[in-house]
Protein backbone atom coordinates (compact mmCIF):
# COMPACT_ATOMS: atom_id res chain seq x y z
CA UNK A 1 0.00 0.00 0.00
CA UNK A 2 1.08 3.33 -1.03
CA UNK A 3 1.50 6.44 1.91
CA UNK A 4 -0.40 9.52 1.06
CA UNK A 5 1.71 12.14 2.52
CA UNK A 6 -0.14 15.85 3.23
CA UNK A 7 1.35 18.24 4.31
CA UNK A 8 0.69 21.64 6.03
CA UNK A 9 2.84 24.72 5.27
CA UNK A 10 2.61 28.37 5.31
CA UNK A 11 5.10 31.29 3.88
CA UNK A 12 5.28 32.71 7.56
CA UNK A 13 4.53 31.70 10.71
CA UNK A 14 1.40 32.33 12.62
CA UNK A 15 -0.83 31.64 9.38
CA UNK A 16 -2.58 29.11 11.67
CA UNK A 17 -0.62 26.11 10.12
CA UNK A 18 -1.23 24.01 13.06
CA UNK A 19 -4.23 24.79 14.17
CA UNK A 20 -5.15 23.58 10.97
CA UNK A 21 -3.32 20.69 10.71
CA UNK A 22 -4.62 19.77 14.48
CA UNK A 23 -8.12 20.14 12.97
CA UNK A 24 -7.41 17.48 10.11
CA UNK A 25 -6.26 14.81 12.50
CA UNK A 26 -9.39 13.68 13.80
CA UNK A 27 -10.82 13.57 10.43
CA UNK A 28 -8.30 11.56 8.17
CA UNK A 29 -8.99 7.89 9.63
CA UNK A 30 -6.01 5.64 10.12
CA UNK A 31 -3.11 8.12 9.94
CA UNK A 32 -0.20 8.62 11.35
CA UNK A 33 1.21 12.23 12.65
CA UNK A 34 4.32 14.22 12.30
CA UNK A 35 5.88 17.55 13.64
CA UNK A 36 8.02 18.73 11.44
CA UNK A 37 8.15 22.82 12.88
CA UNK A 38 11.38 21.31 14.87
CA UNK A 39 11.84 24.73 15.64
CA UNK A 40 8.42 25.65 17.02
CA UNK A 41 6.67 22.47 18.25
CA UNK A 42 3.79 23.33 18.87
CA UNK A 43 1.22 20.63 17.27
CA UNK A 44 1.69 18.21 20.29
CA UNK A 45 0.05 20.63 22.66
CA UNK A 46 -3.44 19.83 20.69
CA UNK A 47 -2.69 16.20 20.21
CA UNK A 48 -1.60 15.59 23.64
CA UNK A 49 0.88 12.47 22.78
CA UNK A 50 1.71 9.80 25.29
CA UNK A 51 5.12 9.64 24.80
CA UNK A 52 6.58 6.18 24.57
CA UNK A 53 9.34 6.71 23.37
CA UNK A 54 12.55 9.40 23.28
CA UNK A 55 15.61 9.35 21.31
CA UNK A 56 18.30 12.00 20.95
CA UNK A 57 19.38 13.27 17.54
CA UNK A 58 22.95 14.07 16.56
CA UNK A 59 22.69 16.15 13.57
CA UNK A 60 26.22 17.63 13.48
CA UNK A 61 29.51 17.71 15.17
CA UNK A 62 31.75 20.95 16.37
CA UNK A 63 35.17 21.17 16.96
CA UNK A 64 36.91 21.44 20.33
CA UNK A 65 40.36 22.71 21.13
CA UNK A 66 42.66 20.45 23.18
CA UNK A 67 44.57 23.56 25.57
CA UNK A 68 47.51 21.27 26.31
CA UNK A 69 48.03 20.06 23.16
CA UNK A 70 47.64 23.53 21.43
CA UNK A 71 51.07 25.43 20.34
CA UNK A 72 48.96 28.90 19.70
CA UNK A 73 49.77 29.01 15.98
CA UNK A 74 46.64 30.13 15.15
CA UNK A 75 46.45 27.99 11.73
CA UNK A 76 43.32 27.29 12.73
CA UNK A 77 41.77 30.86 13.17
CA UNK A 78 43.18 31.59 10.32
CA UNK A 79 41.50 28.89 7.61
CA UNK A 80 38.19 29.02 9.56
CA UNK A 81 35.64 30.39 6.95
CA UNK A 82 32.60 30.92 9.51
CA UNK A 83 34.28 33.32 12.27
CA UNK A 84 33.98 30.38 14.71
CA UNK A 85 37.91 30.65 15.94
CA UNK A 86 39.44 33.81 17.71
CA UNK A 87 42.85 34.32 18.01
CA UNK A 88 43.18 32.86 21.43
CA UNK A 89 42.26 30.53 20.11
CA UNK A 90 38.74 29.69 21.42
CA UNK A 91 36.03 27.84 19.75
CA UNK A 92 32.06 29.43 19.82
CA UNK A 93 30.11 26.63 19.54
CA UNK A 94 27.38 28.73 17.99
CA UNK A 95 29.01 30.03 14.75
CA UNK A 96 31.17 26.30 14.34
CA UNK A 97 29.68 24.37 11.19
CA UNK A 98 31.44 21.47 12.09
CA UNK A 99 33.76 21.32 8.59
CA UNK A 100 36.62 19.68 9.95
CA UNK A 101 39.18 22.19 8.22
CA UNK A 102 40.72 22.95 11.69
CA UNK A 103 40.52 19.66 12.57
CA UNK A 104 42.35 19.04 9.31
CA UNK A 105 44.68 21.96 9.27
CA UNK A 106 45.94 22.22 13.14
CA UNK A 107 49.52 20.79 13.21
CA UNK A 108 49.57 20.14 17.00
CA UNK A 109 46.47 17.63 16.62
CA UNK A 110 44.86 19.74 19.26
CA UNK A 111 41.46 19.67 17.55
CA UNK A 112 39.13 17.03 17.13
CA UNK A 113 35.26 17.36 16.33
CA UNK A 114 32.74 16.27 18.26
CA UNK A 115 29.38 14.94 17.62
CA UNK A 116 26.85 17.03 19.64
CA UNK A 117 23.04 16.87 20.38
CA UNK A 118 21.30 18.59 18.14
CA UNK A 119 17.85 17.39 19.01
CA UNK A 120 15.38 15.24 20.59
CA UNK A 121 13.21 13.21 18.91
CA UNK A 122 9.97 12.17 20.14
CA UNK A 123 7.28 8.76 19.65
CA UNK A 124 3.55 8.61 20.49
CA UNK A 125 0.32 7.90 20.69
CA UNK A 126 -2.94 10.14 20.61
CA UNK A 127 -5.92 9.78 20.01
CA UNK A 128 -6.17 10.12 16.80
CA UNK A 129 -2.70 7.78 15.93
CA UNK A 130 0.27 7.47 16.57
CA UNK A 131 2.53 10.74 16.51
CA UNK A 132 6.36 11.85 15.65
CA UNK A 133 7.50 14.87 17.12
CA UNK A 134 11.03 16.58 17.83
CA UNK A 135 12.33 19.44 19.37
CA UNK A 136 15.85 21.41 18.31
CA UNK A 137 17.74 22.51 20.54
CA UNK A 138 18.37 26.29 20.23
CA UNK A 139 20.72 27.45 18.09
CA UNK A 140 21.13 24.43 16.12
CA UNK A 141 20.79 24.53 12.09
CA UNK A 142 20.82 20.48 11.13
CA UNK A 143 17.30 20.89 11.31
CA UNK A 144 16.58 19.42 7.91
CA UNK A 145 18.26 16.63 8.66
CA UNK A 146 16.11 16.62 11.84
CA UNK A 147 12.80 17.13 9.88
CA UNK A 148 14.11 14.43 7.30
CA UNK A 149 14.14 11.93 10.34
CA UNK A 150 10.84 12.88 12.06
CA UNK A 151 9.42 12.62 8.34
CA UNK A 152 10.90 9.11 8.00
CA UNK A 153 9.76 7.60 10.88
CA UNK A 154 6.60 8.68 10.87
CA UNK A 155 6.16 7.13 7.26
CA UNK A 156 7.86 3.60 8.50
CA UNK A 157 5.48 3.85 11.15
CA UNK A 158 2.47 3.93 8.31
CA UNK A 159 3.78 1.47 6.16
CA UNK A 160 4.43 -0.95 9.09
CA UNK A 161 1.13 -0.03 10.61
CA UNK A 162 -0.57 -0.29 6.66
CA UNK A 163 -1.83 3.21 7.34
CA UNK A 164 -3.11 5.48 4.46
CA UNK A 165 -1.69 8.89 5.63
CA UNK A 166 1.14 10.66 7.27
CA UNK A 167 0.02 14.21 8.27
CA UNK A 168 2.62 16.35 8.54
CA UNK A 169 3.23 19.80 10.54
CA UNK A 170 5.86 21.55 7.91
CA UNK A 171 8.06 23.85 8.74
CA UNK A 172 7.53 27.54 8.37
CA UNK A 173 9.47 29.43 5.74
CA UNK A 174 11.02 28.52 2.24
CA UNK A 175 14.35 27.58 3.33
CA UNK A 176 16.20 24.19 3.82
CA UNK A 177 13.61 23.05 6.58
CA UNK A 178 10.62 23.20 4.34
CA UNK A 179 12.49 21.71 1.49
CA UNK A 180 13.06 18.71 3.72
CA UNK A 181 9.39 18.35 4.94
CA UNK A 182 7.91 18.22 1.35
CA UNK A 183 10.10 16.79 -1.18
CA UNK A 184 8.67 13.87 -3.05
CA UNK A 185 5.06 14.70 -1.04
CA UNK A 186 2.07 13.99 -2.84
CA UNK A 187 -0.20 16.49 -1.68
CA UNK A 188 0.68 20.29 -0.05
CA UNK A 189 -1.69 22.39 1.47
CA UNK A 190 -0.61 26.33 2.03
CA UNK A 191 -2.48 27.73 4.67
CA UNK A 192 -2.17 31.29 4.42
CA UNK A 193 -3.94 34.93 5.43
CA UNK A 194 -5.43 37.46 3.50
CA UNK A 195 -2.49 40.24 3.78
CA UNK A 196 -0.03 42.18 2.09
CA UNK A 197 2.48 40.05 3.73
CA UNK A 198 0.46 36.57 3.22
CA UNK A 199 0.38 37.11 -0.22
CA UNK A 200 3.70 38.14 -0.66
CA UNK A 201 5.19 35.23 0.89
CA UNK A 202 2.59 32.66 -0.44
CA UNK A 203 3.88 33.52 -3.92
CA UNK A 204 7.58 31.75 -2.50
CA UNK A 205 5.79 29.17 -1.27
CA UNK A 206 4.16 28.16 -3.98
CA UNK A 207 6.99 28.45 -6.57
CA UNK A 208 8.62 25.89 -3.43
CA UNK A 209 5.84 23.30 -3.81
CA UNK A 210 5.73 23.67 -7.46
CA UNK A 211 9.34 22.83 -7.26
CA UNK A 212 9.74 20.24 -4.79
CA UNK A 213 6.11 18.36 -4.17
CA UNK A 214 2.97 17.09 -5.93
CA UNK A 215 -0.50 19.01 -5.83
CA UNK A 216 -0.44 22.23 -3.90
CA UNK A 217 -4.09 23.49 -2.37
CA UNK A 218 -4.81 26.56 -0.59
CA UNK A 219 -6.77 27.70 2.33
CA UNK A 220 -7.00 31.09 3.42
CA UNK A 221 -7.43 31.79 7.49
CA UNK A 222 -8.69 34.87 8.72
CA UNK A 223 -10.08 35.67 5.07
CA UNK A 224 -12.61 38.34 6.01
CA UNK A 225 -10.09 40.36 8.00
CA UNK A 226 -9.40 41.74 3.80
CA UNK A 227 -11.93 40.16 1.29
CA UNK A 228 -9.93 42.82 -1.17
CA UNK A 229 -6.64 40.49 -0.34
CA UNK A 230 -8.62 37.35 -0.04
CA UNK A 231 -9.43 37.64 -3.69
CA UNK A 232 -6.28 38.47 -4.60
CA UNK A 233 -4.58 35.52 -2.92
CA UNK A 234 -7.26 33.72 -5.10
CA UNK A 235 -6.08 34.80 -8.11
CA UNK A 236 -2.80 34.31 -7.47
CA UNK A 237 -3.27 30.79 -6.45
CA UNK A 238 -5.74 29.78 -9.21
CA UNK A 239 -2.76 31.24 -11.40
CA UNK A 240 -0.57 29.11 -10.04
CA UNK A 241 -3.11 25.95 -10.39
CA UNK A 242 -3.38 25.29 -6.77
CA UNK A 243 -6.98 25.88 -6.31
CA UNK A 244 -8.26 27.17 -2.78
CA UNK A 245 -10.01 24.44 -1.11
CA UNK A 246 -11.60 27.04 1.92
CA UNK A 247 -11.95 29.88 3.00
CA UNK A 248 -12.04 30.06 7.53
CA UNK A 249 -13.27 33.23 8.93
CA UNK A 250 -11.64 35.11 11.93
CA UNK A 251 -13.80 34.23 14.73
CA UNK A 252 -12.49 34.38 18.60
CA UNK A 253 -13.67 31.03 19.07
CA UNK A 254 -11.31 29.36 17.18
CA UNK A 255 -8.07 31.50 19.83
CA UNK A 256 -9.98 30.49 22.73
CA UNK A 257 -10.41 26.56 21.47
CA UNK A 258 -6.76 26.73 21.07
CA UNK A 259 -6.27 28.67 23.99
CA UNK A 260 -8.36 25.50 25.87
CA UNK A 261 -5.84 23.08 24.10
CA UNK A 262 -9.06 21.77 22.62
CA UNK A 263 -8.97 20.91 18.33
CA UNK A 264 -11.12 23.68 16.58
CA UNK A 265 -12.40 21.35 14.24
CA UNK A 266 -14.01 19.61 16.51
CA UNK A 267 -14.70 22.36 18.97
CA UNK A 268 -15.93 24.55 16.12
CA UNK A 269 -17.11 21.78 13.75
CA UNK A 270 -20.42 24.26 12.44
CA UNK A 271 -17.82 27.10 11.43
CA UNK A 272 -15.96 24.13 9.86
CA UNK A 273 -18.29 23.23 8.26
CA UNK A 274 -19.66 26.35 6.86
CA UNK A 275 -16.26 27.29 5.50
CA UNK A 276 -16.02 24.44 3.00
CA UNK A 277 -14.73 21.26 5.42
CA UNK A 278 -16.25 18.69 3.99
CA UNK A 279 -15.19 19.55 0.59
CA UNK A 280 -11.78 19.71 1.78
CA UNK A 281 -11.49 16.56 2.98
CA UNK A 282 -13.08 14.81 0.22
CA UNK A 283 -10.33 16.54 -2.37
CA UNK A 284 -7.08 15.39 0.19
CA UNK A 285 -8.25 12.36 0.69
CA UNK A 286 -9.08 11.53 -3.34
CA UNK A 287 -6.88 9.17 -4.54
CA UNK B 1 22.70 50.47 20.51
CA UNK B 2 21.45 47.03 19.14
CA UNK B 3 18.20 46.32 20.05
CA UNK B 4 17.01 42.82 18.26
CA UNK B 5 13.14 41.80 18.05
CA UNK B 6 12.77 38.12 17.92
CA UNK B 7 9.94 35.73 18.57
CA UNK B 8 9.66 31.81 19.50
CA UNK B 9 7.64 31.47 15.90
CA UNK B 10 6.57 33.58 12.92
CA UNK B 11 3.41 35.60 13.55
CA UNK B 12 3.39 36.89 16.70
CA UNK B 13 3.90 40.25 15.52
CA UNK B 14 8.14 40.73 15.16
CA UNK B 15 7.73 42.98 12.37
CA UNK B 16 4.70 44.51 13.63
CA UNK B 17 6.86 45.94 17.00
CA UNK B 18 9.75 46.74 14.96
CA UNK B 19 8.36 48.78 12.46
CA UNK B 20 6.03 50.61 14.56
CA UNK B 21 8.99 51.62 17.03
CA UNK B 22 11.17 52.40 13.82
CA UNK B 23 8.70 55.08 12.73
CA UNK B 24 8.60 56.58 15.95
CA UNK B 25 12.24 56.77 16.96
CA UNK B 26 13.00 59.27 14.49
CA UNK B 27 16.55 58.24 14.45
CA UNK B 28 16.75 54.70 14.55
CA UNK B 29 17.79 52.41 11.79
CA UNK B 30 15.78 49.55 10.85
CA UNK B 31 17.40 46.47 9.42
CA UNK B 32 15.16 43.37 8.11
CA UNK B 33 17.26 40.32 9.23
CA UNK B 34 14.14 37.54 8.31
CA UNK B 35 15.52 37.14 5.11
CA UNK B 36 14.12 33.56 4.42
CA UNK B 37 10.35 36.43 4.50
CA UNK B 38 11.11 39.68 4.86
CA UNK B 39 8.16 41.69 5.73
CA UNK B 40 9.13 44.75 6.95
CA UNK B 41 9.51 46.32 3.17
CA UNK B 42 5.87 45.62 2.48
CA UNK B 43 5.31 48.47 5.45
CA UNK B 44 8.26 50.66 4.82
CA UNK B 45 8.03 50.70 1.44
CA UNK B 46 11.22 51.99 0.89
CA UNK B 47 12.76 53.86 -2.33
CA UNK B 48 15.51 51.45 -2.45
CA UNK B 49 19.07 53.25 -3.55
CA UNK B 50 21.53 50.50 -3.37
CA UNK B 51 21.54 46.92 -4.22
CA UNK B 52 23.84 43.94 -3.24
CA UNK B 53 24.09 40.31 -4.31
CA UNK B 54 25.36 38.32 -1.70
CA UNK B 55 27.44 35.18 -3.18
CA UNK B 56 29.09 32.13 -1.49
CA UNK B 57 31.59 29.86 -3.27
CA UNK B 58 31.37 26.38 -4.28
CA UNK B 59 33.96 23.87 -5.39
CA UNK B 60 34.70 23.46 -9.20
CA UNK B 61 36.74 20.25 -10.19
CA UNK B 62 39.70 20.44 -12.88
CA UNK B 63 38.65 16.75 -14.41
CA UNK B 64 42.08 17.35 -16.11
CA UNK B 65 44.40 17.59 -13.13
CA UNK B 66 41.76 15.03 -11.14
CA UNK B 67 43.62 11.74 -10.09
CA UNK B 68 40.31 10.23 -8.51
CA UNK B 69 41.59 9.87 -5.45
CA UNK B 70 38.34 10.88 -3.57
CA UNK B 71 40.21 12.56 -0.86
CA UNK B 72 37.76 15.60 -1.33
CA UNK B 73 34.74 13.40 -0.94
CA UNK B 74 35.71 11.87 2.15
CA UNK B 75 36.28 15.10 3.84
CA UNK B 76 33.58 16.90 3.19
CA UNK B 77 31.29 16.91 6.08
CA UNK B 78 28.37 17.78 4.22
CA UNK B 79 28.45 14.79 1.74
CA UNK B 80 29.12 17.74 -1.07
CA UNK B 81 31.19 15.94 -3.40
CA UNK B 82 30.54 12.46 -5.03
CA UNK B 83 33.65 10.86 -6.24
CA UNK B 84 33.66 8.24 -8.58
CA UNK B 85 35.85 5.88 -10.23
CA UNK B 86 36.29 8.64 -13.90
CA UNK B 87 33.92 11.77 -12.42
CA UNK B 88 34.43 13.91 -9.28
CA UNK B 89 30.98 15.71 -9.00
CA UNK B 90 30.13 18.61 -6.68
CA UNK B 91 26.78 19.43 -5.32
CA UNK B 92 26.81 23.32 -5.11
CA UNK B 93 23.51 23.79 -3.29
CA UNK B 94 25.20 21.49 -0.14
CA UNK B 95 28.19 23.07 -0.19
CA UNK B 96 29.20 25.05 2.79
CA UNK B 97 32.22 27.01 1.35
CA UNK B 98 34.42 25.86 4.07
CA UNK B 99 37.43 25.52 1.68
CA UNK B 100 37.93 22.11 2.72
CA UNK B 101 38.23 20.14 0.04
CA UNK B 102 40.53 22.62 -1.88
CA UNK B 103 43.00 22.01 1.40
CA UNK B 104 42.67 18.31 1.42
CA UNK B 105 42.97 18.02 -2.62
CA UNK B 106 46.53 16.60 -3.55
CA UNK B 107 46.46 17.38 -7.66
CA UNK B 108 45.29 21.23 -6.60
CA UNK B 109 42.50 20.42 -8.99
CA UNK B 110 39.88 21.81 -6.73
CA UNK B 111 39.21 25.35 -7.09
CA UNK B 112 36.34 27.86 -6.36
CA UNK B 113 33.38 29.64 -8.00
CA UNK B 114 31.19 31.65 -6.81
CA UNK B 115 27.31 31.87 -7.14
CA UNK B 116 24.48 34.74 -5.75
CA UNK B 117 22.46 33.46 -2.74
CA UNK B 118 20.57 36.70 -2.08
CA UNK B 119 20.51 40.14 -2.05
CA UNK B 120 20.37 42.92 0.14
CA UNK B 121 18.63 45.86 -0.40
CA UNK B 122 19.06 49.44 1.09
CA UNK B 123 17.12 52.96 1.03
CA UNK B 124 14.98 54.98 2.76
CA UNK B 125 11.42 53.88 4.11
CA UNK B 126 8.10 56.09 3.35
CA UNK B 127 8.50 57.62 6.82
CA UNK B 128 12.24 58.86 5.36
CA UNK B 129 14.16 56.65 7.99
CA UNK B 130 17.07 54.58 7.37
CA UNK B 131 15.84 51.08 5.87
CA UNK B 132 17.91 47.72 5.05
CA UNK B 133 16.94 44.20 4.11
CA UNK B 134 18.10 40.99 2.89
CA UNK B 135 15.97 38.25 0.18
CA UNK B 136 17.18 34.66 0.28
CA UNK B 137 16.70 33.31 -3.30
CA UNK B 138 14.13 30.19 -2.95
CA UNK B 139 15.77 26.81 -2.89
CA UNK B 140 18.50 28.67 -0.79
CA UNK B 141 19.66 26.26 2.12
CA UNK B 142 21.02 29.40 4.53
CA UNK B 143 20.74 32.93 4.94
CA UNK B 144 23.70 33.12 7.39
CA UNK B 145 25.98 34.82 4.99
CA UNK B 146 23.24 37.49 3.98
CA UNK B 147 22.43 38.35 7.71
CA UNK B 148 26.45 38.71 8.50
CA UNK B 149 26.68 41.16 6.09
CA UNK B 150 23.95 43.06 7.25
CA UNK B 151 25.35 42.99 10.67
CA UNK B 152 28.45 44.15 8.73
CA UNK B 153 26.47 47.27 7.12
CA UNK B 154 24.76 48.21 10.43
CA UNK B 155 27.75 47.99 12.86
CA UNK B 156 28.21 51.72 12.73
CA UNK B 157 24.73 52.96 13.30
CA UNK B 158 24.19 54.39 16.61
CA UNK B 159 20.34 52.95 17.32
CA UNK B 160 19.60 49.73 15.09
CA UNK B 161 16.40 48.01 15.15
CA UNK B 162 16.81 44.60 14.13
CA UNK B 163 13.70 42.37 12.72
CA UNK B 164 14.72 39.11 13.55
CA UNK B 165 14.08 35.75 11.65
CA UNK B 166 11.68 33.67 14.08
CA UNK B 167 12.50 30.90 16.00
CA UNK B 168 16.26 30.30 17.31
CA UNK B 169 17.78 28.58 14.35
CA UNK B 170 21.13 29.65 12.96
CA UNK B 171 19.84 32.70 11.03
CA UNK B 172 18.77 33.71 14.45
CA UNK B 173 21.72 33.37 16.59
CA UNK B 174 23.19 35.38 13.32
CA UNK B 175 21.01 38.10 13.82
CA UNK B 176 21.01 38.21 17.48
CA UNK B 177 25.11 38.70 16.79
CA UNK B 178 26.70 41.53 19.04
CA UNK B 179 23.07 43.07 19.91
CA UNK B 180 23.17 44.79 23.24
CA UNK B 181 19.21 43.81 24.28
CA UNK B 182 16.94 41.85 22.59
CA UNK B 183 12.73 41.83 22.91
CA UNK B 184 10.67 39.11 22.45
CA UNK B 185 7.12 39.45 21.05
CA UNK B 186 5.04 37.02 22.37
CA UNK B 187 1.26 35.95 22.01
CA UNK B 188 -0.94 35.16 25.17
CA UNK B 189 -1.84 31.26 24.02
CA UNK B 190 -0.41 27.49 24.77
CA UNK B 191 1.87 28.09 21.19
CA UNK B 192 3.15 31.17 22.62
CA UNK B 193 4.38 30.47 25.68
CA UNK B 194 6.12 27.01 24.19
CA UNK B 195 7.76 28.66 21.83
CA UNK B 196 8.86 31.55 23.87
CA UNK B 197 10.77 28.68 26.46
CA UNK B 198 13.26 28.54 23.52
CA UNK B 199 14.26 31.86 22.69
CA UNK B 200 14.82 32.50 26.42
CA UNK B 201 16.74 29.29 26.82
CA UNK B 202 18.96 30.59 23.43
CA UNK B 203 19.24 34.58 25.26
CA UNK B 204 20.47 33.15 28.30
CA UNK B 205 23.14 31.04 27.11
CA UNK B 206 23.90 34.05 24.83
CA UNK B 207 23.84 36.13 27.74
CA UNK B 208 21.66 38.89 25.84
CA UNK B 209 19.63 40.83 28.39
CA UNK B 210 15.90 40.90 27.10
CA UNK B 211 12.25 41.84 28.20
CA UNK B 212 8.47 40.99 26.71
CA UNK B 213 6.37 42.02 24.87
CA UNK B 214 2.70 40.57 24.82
CA UNK B 215 0.97 41.14 21.56
CA UNK B 216 -2.57 40.48 20.87
CA UNK B 217 -3.35 40.70 24.34
CA UNK B 218 -7.01 39.67 25.61
CA UNK B 219 -6.92 37.06 22.92
CA UNK B 220 -5.40 33.96 24.90
CA UNK B 221 -5.40 33.16 28.43
CA UNK B 222 -2.88 33.97 31.18
CA UNK B 223 -0.47 31.36 30.81
CA UNK B 224 1.66 33.54 29.75
CA UNK B 225 1.88 36.25 32.12
CA UNK B 226 2.16 33.30 34.94
CA UNK B 227 5.72 31.84 33.20
CA UNK B 228 6.80 35.22 33.17
CA UNK B 229 6.62 35.86 36.69
CA UNK B 230 7.60 32.12 37.69
CA UNK B 231 10.78 33.27 35.46
CA UNK B 232 11.16 36.89 36.73
CA UNK B 233 11.27 38.19 33.37
CA UNK B 234 10.07 41.44 32.64
CA UNK B 235 7.34 42.53 30.40
CA UNK B 236 8.06 46.20 28.40
CA UNK B 237 4.46 46.29 26.97
CA UNK B 238 1.21 44.87 26.10
CA UNK B 239 -0.64 45.59 22.42
CA UNK B 240 -4.28 44.69 22.80
CA UNK B 241 -5.55 42.59 19.71
CA UNK B 242 -8.09 45.07 18.01
CA UNK B 243 -9.50 43.88 14.65
CA UNK B 244 -9.02 47.91 13.30
CA UNK B 245 -4.98 47.00 13.75
CA UNK B 246 -5.39 43.84 12.16
CA UNK B 247 -6.99 45.08 9.39
CA UNK B 248 -4.48 48.00 8.61
CA UNK B 249 -2.06 45.28 9.06
CA UNK B 250 -3.52 43.31 5.95
CA UNK B 251 -3.41 46.36 3.37
CA UNK B 252 0.08 47.19 4.38
CA UNK B 253 -0.53 49.82 7.37
CA UNK B 254 1.18 50.12 11.02
CA UNK B 255 -0.71 50.39 13.89
CA UNK B 256 0.94 54.16 14.74
CA UNK B 257 -0.36 55.89 11.09
CA UNK B 258 -4.15 54.33 12.52
CA UNK B 259 -4.46 56.81 15.72
CA UNK B 260 -3.10 59.32 18.37
CA UNK B 261 -3.70 56.56 20.67
CA UNK B 262 -1.76 53.67 18.89
CA UNK B 263 1.27 56.23 19.24
CA UNK B 264 1.06 56.59 22.33
CA UNK B 265 1.01 52.77 23.16
CA UNK B 266 4.55 52.62 21.09
CA UNK B 267 5.46 55.59 22.72
CA UNK B 268 5.35 54.15 25.96
CA UNK B 269 6.74 50.37 25.01
CA UNK B 270 9.75 52.49 23.57
CA UNK B 271 10.11 54.44 26.90
CA UNK B 272 9.87 50.89 28.77
CA UNK B 273 12.34 49.27 26.35
CA UNK B 274 14.92 52.10 26.64
CA UNK B 275 14.77 51.71 30.49
CA UNK B 276 14.96 48.38 31.10
CA UNK B 277 17.96 48.35 27.93
CA UNK B 278 19.68 50.83 30.00
CA UNK B 279 18.98 49.43 33.67
CA UNK B 280 20.75 45.92 32.48
CA UNK B 281 23.56 47.44 31.12
CA UNK B 282 24.16 49.40 34.32
CA UNK B 283 23.78 46.28 36.52
S1 LIG C 1 34.12 23.64 0.35
FE1 LIG C 1 33.74 22.38 2.17
S2 LIG C 1 31.55 22.07 2.13
FE2 LIG C 1 32.10 22.77 0.09
S3 LIG C 1 32.41 20.87 -1.05
FE3 LIG C 1 34.42 21.50 -0.26
S4 LIG C 1 34.62 20.37 1.67
FE4 LIG C 1 32.45 20.30 1.11
S1 LIG D 1 40.93 15.32 -3.87
FE1 LIG D 1 41.48 16.29 -5.82
S2 LIG D 1 42.42 14.66 -6.98
FE2 LIG D 1 41.38 13.65 -5.29
S3 LIG D 1 39.35 13.15 -6.17
FE3 LIG D 1 39.14 15.15 -5.20
S4 LIG D 1 39.51 16.60 -6.87
FE4 LIG D 1 40.29 14.64 -7.56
Amino acid sequence: MKVKEIVVISGKGGTGKTTFTASLAPFLKDVVIADCDVDAPDLHILLNPRIEEESIFSGSAKARIDEDLCTRCNLCAEHCRFGAIDKTPRINPMKCEGCGVCEYICPADAITLKDVTTGKVYKGITEYGPMVHARLVPGEETSGKLVSRVRNEAKKRAESEEKPYVLIDGSPGIGCNVISSITGASTVVIVTEPTLSGLHDLKRVLEVAARFSGKAYVVINKYDLSREMSEKIEIEAEKSGAPVLMKLPFDKKIVQAVTGKKIPSLAEEELFLSAGWKNLLKTLTAE
Amino acid sequence: MKITILSGKGGTGKTTVSNNLAVLVKESFLIDCDVEEPNSHIFMAPEITEEEEIRTGYPVVDEDKCIHCRKCADFCHYNAIIAGAAATMPLKDLCHDCGGCQLVCPAGAISYEKKGIGTIFSGTSRFGSRFLYGQLYTGELSGVKIINRLNEKMSHSDLVLVDSPPGTSCSTVAALEGSDYAVIVTEPTPFGVSDMKMVVEMLKEMNIPFSVVVNKAGLGDNEVYEYCSEENLTITGEIPFERIVAEAYASGKLAVEISEEHKSLYRNLWLNIQKEAERSHES
